[in-house]
């Protein structure tokens, strides 16, 4: 491989790598606001000009491939100089109200600004001030912010394919705006938030939520559709605030879709189901475990038992379900539901251009693999259902049949069943989930379960023992 | 066994010793100089750094604080709790401002990190109170002192 010298330092590279990733390979850090590794580059901030040998003036490095021998200084007092000059220029119109924005804490040109700039400054005369127009339902637009890096605009072109950020007027006044001042259209609204280097751009979900570094950072991968995306959940005392994107060069690049981008809020949702239930007297209450064990099991004894399996659970409890199901279940019959209209993977298809899937159920292929089978309508003369279900999958018509939920509902969903022994969702769990390519990922736990929602090998383990007067008086005090 | 000091009669009556000892005991009481003050009637000035019974600083009937959660990060006892809010004619500020007082350890981080101004500790120090107390905004938005 060819190599070039930065900061005194012999580092490798693949032809055609700018240097900032050749440099970022070495662990050198090249500050820069417009260069984001997912879009193309315009070198219009000049924050990462560098000093190269023979070059008579600063090369931005995110626009200079390296070559073979290229002599690249990224700390001598030239680059210096400029850099802080630059630091400068960004910050004349800059509000710095900190305070009250979402950004602080992980903020581009708060960082830089801290590590490159200098902390006086020189401008006295009056900042640009804008009138923010509405950005729909997703992005809050401040513009006093911005810094004109274009990451938004190239983002919007390049990779939702709908150029609705533009920039108007020139120099000073630039406005970065929707050209028609329309809300924004596209699926990937909040992509615009987790790039813009500064707060100009932030989600109105999480507006003053909380400060980011109170937040604690869990990987995990999306539930919302097969492909699987890589997240980074957002919690702290156990609510869980915001979900942004984690990088993924094989799955989703940098990016993730709104639906999955705020999909994790029916977890903490009040209207969730936290607590067993039963349904006493017409209506389902909430029960003791053992109470609510009971009555699922008198439910379905002695009945034909057709069990659902939603494909939204993980691979480990899909497995121990197969396992367990001839036990708990005798001659029941076993399908697995998710999307309306998609029953074999199969029928799983790219629903856009860029990430979603038409499978709104993250685990549709691990339970193909493991032998289970689509659900397309219930078996003749079934009498009782058994749904296990992540929260994900959509419910599939019951018909008014008997039935009891394990895992995820709503009190809505639930309204007709006989009892509901509370599961957990993609975020108090670990396990194992199969994108359509068959890509195993793992999903962690990110919060401790919610109310009194035990784990499905839990849950299995009370189904086999209620009955024994003393495991019952167990269930109860342990609950 | 225990051996008994040999000491005369008057040194075991100790008349004298209690003697010289009242003489100090009088000397501090007529000509010494007095610790102690009449409290309630009189009270001590203390020095305007005296950092007390905290409150949230007005201007304009506006209060000061923006809700930057830089008072709870700093804080050591952790007794601070706001909450953010959005309202006409100011883009953010605190829907709830909470000092768990019986947590607070009088450090003053809080008015050394506010970066607007807002959070004060003011020079009353008669906080005792027959309850756990927490002062909630409305509290804390009474103006207690002149920093």
């Amino acid at each position: 491989m060819p190599k070039c010298i930065i900061d005194g330092r012999e580092v490798e590279f693949t032809p055609g790598q700018n240097l900032i990733e050749v440099a970022k390979s070495a662990g050198i850090v090249i500050p820069g606001f417009c260069y984001h590794p997912g879009l193309s580059v315009v070198a219009q901030c000049r924050m990462c000009a560098v000093e190269i040998e023979k070059m008579p003036k600063l090369q931005t490095a995110c626009s200079t491939a390296a070559t073979e021998g290229m002599v690249v200084k990224t700390r001598s007092e030239r680059v210096k100089d400029a850099q802080k000059s630059v630091m400068e220029f960004l910050l004349i119109n800059h509000p710095l109200d900190c305070p009250i924005c979402d950004k602080a804490g992980e903020c581009d040109l708060q960082d830089r600004s801290f590590d490159y700039g200098s902390p006086y400054q020189r401008y006295a005369e009056e900042r640009r001030t804008f009138e923010d127009v509405d950005m729909g339902p997703v992005i809050k637009k401040n513009m006093n912010r911005c810094i004109h890096c274009t990451r938004c605009i190239r983002f919007g072109d390049e990779i939702a394919g709908i150029r609705e950020m533009v920039a108007i007027h020139r120099g000073n006044s630039t406005e970065i705006t929707t050209l028609t001042g329309l809300p924004l259209e596209t699926e990937y609204a909040g992509n615009y938030a987790d790039i813009c280097p500064t707060g100009s751009l932030t989600l109105k979900d999480f507006r003053f939520k909380k400060r980011v570094w109170f937040l604690k950072k869990v990987p995990t991968i999306c539930e919302g559709c097969s492909r699987g995306c890589s997240l980074e959940l957002h919690q702290s005392d156990n609510v869980i605030y915001r979900c942004v994107a984690r990088e993924n060069l094989e799955v989703n690049k940098y990016w993730i879709c709104d639906e999955g981008r705020f999909n994790f809020h029916y977890v903490q949702a009040p209207e969730r189901l936290t607590e067993p239930a039963a349904r006493q007297g017409g209506s389902l209450q909430s029960a003791e475990w053992s109470v609510a064990v009971a009555k699922a099991k008198a439910t379905i004894v002695d009945k034909k038992v057709t069990v659902l399996v939603g494909s939204d659970l993980t691979q480990e409890e899909a497995l121990l379900l197969k396992e367990l199901a001839p036990k708990h279940f005798p001659g029941a019959a076993m399908f697995h539901f998710g999307t309306p209209g998609i029953t074999a993977g199969q029928h799983d298809a790219p629903a856009d251009k860029i990430l979603k899937r038409t499978s709104k159920t993250s685990n549709l292929h691990g339970l193909e693999q493991l032998g289970f089978e689509g659900l397309v309508t219930l078996p003749r003369g079934t009498e009782a259902v058994v749904v296990f279900r992540g929260g994900r999958a959509t419910l599939p018509d019951l018909g008014g049949l008997a039935t009891v939920g394990v895992g995820v509902f709503t009190a809505a969903e639930a309204e007709a069943f006989q009892a509901v022994l509370p599961g957990l969702t993609f975020t108090e769990k670990s396990g194992t989930i199969v994108n359509f390519e068959g890509r195993e990922q793992q999903l962690k736990r990110v919060i401790l379960p919610l109310g009194q929602a035990k784990p499905l090998a839990e849950i299995l383990t009370m189904w086999a023992n209620v009955g024994a007067a003393a495991v019952v008086a167990r269930a109860g005090a342990k609950v | 066994m225990l051996v008994e000091p040999k000491t005369s009669l008057l040194q075991r009556l100790y008349v004298i010793e209690i003697a010289k000892g009242m003489m100090i005991t009088m000397k501090n009481f007529f000509f010494g100089k007095k610790v102690t003050i009449q409290y309630p009637e009189q009270r001590r000035t203390y020095s305007d750094r005296y950092r007390g019974m905290h409150y949230i600083k007005v201007t304009d009937g506006v209060e000061n604080c923006t809700a930057c959660m830089l008072c709870p990060t700093v804080c050591p006892a952790e007794c601070i709790h706001i909450e953010a809010g959005e309202r006409e004619g100011k883009e953010k500020y605190p829907v709830t401002f909470e000092i768990d007082v019986l947590r607070c350890c009088f450090c003053g981080m809080c008015e050394e990190a506010c970066p607007k101004d807002a959070i004060k500790l003011s020079t009353i120090y008669e906080m005792s109170q027959p309850v756990r107390e927490v002062y909630d905004k409305e509290f804390l938005l009474e103006q207690r002192g002149n920093k």
